[in-house]
């Protein structure tokens, strides 16, 4: 059976990056998250990495450009957004490439970062 | 390069060339006035050059320094050494001292080194790209020598700007990144972001007018510039 989901003063209050990451080579998304997490233990360890709180939540590969660019959003907790955003900027190589990740803002709903920073056609699924 | 930056929502860039570059200095300006082109005229972004000088010893560097102070915008100083951190802080001709802990186990720059810099308005630079780009057991080593440098600013005073030091979009962050990296090295968010945005538009504005200054204090006016 599944749990019942927490009443809302319970949940823990999230909060949503959008992203937008350049690289060498085109990026799937359970690359993205092993690169964000290794970078989090990298930077804070277990310890912060579990109060950070993150997680890739939707990931888009952008339609028209050159590069292999890829946008997402990317889930945290509200109070810890500045490390969130600190970890997802160390991120420098994959697979001895190149690839940048850059914030594209921070929202408090999904459907506000697809809105205000994703702006794609996609946004309706 | 100059594009993306733009689109992430900077003002202008600083060009900086190695010594072995500078020969062939008017194809690069050349290249660089083409991308200004690219831009409305209207738009604020600027792009200045610099010149990152690496001197053997601080009799060079001297040499070097009177050589380029009025050939470029901007004047670096490629850091490590130790007596070249010092006769670079001691030059107020100089407006960055780049990477003073470069190579080293501790922040290169002690409290001597730090009034000197204040004195002279010399700039101490923190570069991201050595931070980023240092292997994650490594990175420890560099925050702590942030920490230092972050740490002996508090109390010296002396100017701390943050560079991206990049040479693809590769090493270009969002500001707000940044400011949020600072945070890992113990920078308070005002101070961030003043080493990201007053502290270069200072060294701008002070090399606009250097030619002006005859002694530190005394400025030369012209008669037209008074009138107006």
């Amino acid at each position: 059976m599944k749990l019942k989901i927490l009443p809302t003063h319970l949940r823990q209050k999230k909060r949503y990056l959008a992203f937008q990451a350049i690289s060498e080579i085109p990026l799937e998304r359970d690359d993205v998250i092993s690169l964000i997490l290794g970078a989090s233990g990298d930077l804070y360890g277990a310890y912060g990495t579990s109060k950070i709180g993150l997680w890739v939540v939707k990931f888009w590969k952008h339609p028209s450009s050159e590069n292999n660019m890829v946008i997402g959003i990317i889930r945290c907790n509200r109070d810890e957004t500045n490390s969130a955003r600190a970890v997802i900027s160390t991120i420098t190589r994959f697979k001895g490439k190149r690839v940048v990740f850059q914030t594209l803002g921070i929202s408090g709903t999904i459907k506000g970062a697809i809105t205000n920073f994703i702006k794609l056609k996609t946004a309706d699924d | 390069m100059a594009l993306h930056a733009q689109k992430l929502g900077y003002n202008g860039t600083a060009l900086v060339l190695k010594f072995k570059d500078y020969k062939d200095k008017s194809a690069i300006i050349k290249d660089v006035q083409n991308i200004r082109n690219h831009f409305q005229h209207d738009s604020p972004f600027q792009i200045k050059v610099g010149l990152e000088i690496q001197a053997r010893n601080p009799t060079d560097l001297k040499k070097q320094v009177r050589k380029f102070r009025d050939k470029v915008d901007v004047i670096l100083v490629h850091g490590g050494d130790l007596k070249i951190n010092r006769a670079a802080t001691e030059e107020p001709r100089i407006d960055i001292l780049c990477h003073p802990y470069r190579n080293r186990y501790d922040s290169g720059i002690n409290h001597v080194l730090a009034v000197k810099a204040a004195e002279n308005k010399v700039s101490i630079e923190i570069n991201l790209k050595y931070f980023l780009l240092t292997r994650p057991n490594q990175r420890y080593r560099v925050l702590n020598q942030f920490r230092q440098i972050v740490k002996l600013q508090r109390k010296y005073k002396f100017p701390v700007i943050i560079t991206s030091d990049a040479d693809s979009v590769y090493d270009l962050r969002h500001p707000h990144d940044i400011i949020a990296l600072a945070s890992c090295f113990g920078m308070t968010n005002d101070e961030a972001i003043r080493s990201l945005s007053s502290v270069p538009l200072d060294i701008i504005d002070k090399n606009e007018i250097r030619r002006q200054i005859i002694l530190p204090g005394v400025r030369l006016v012209n008669d037209e510039g008074q009138g107006s």
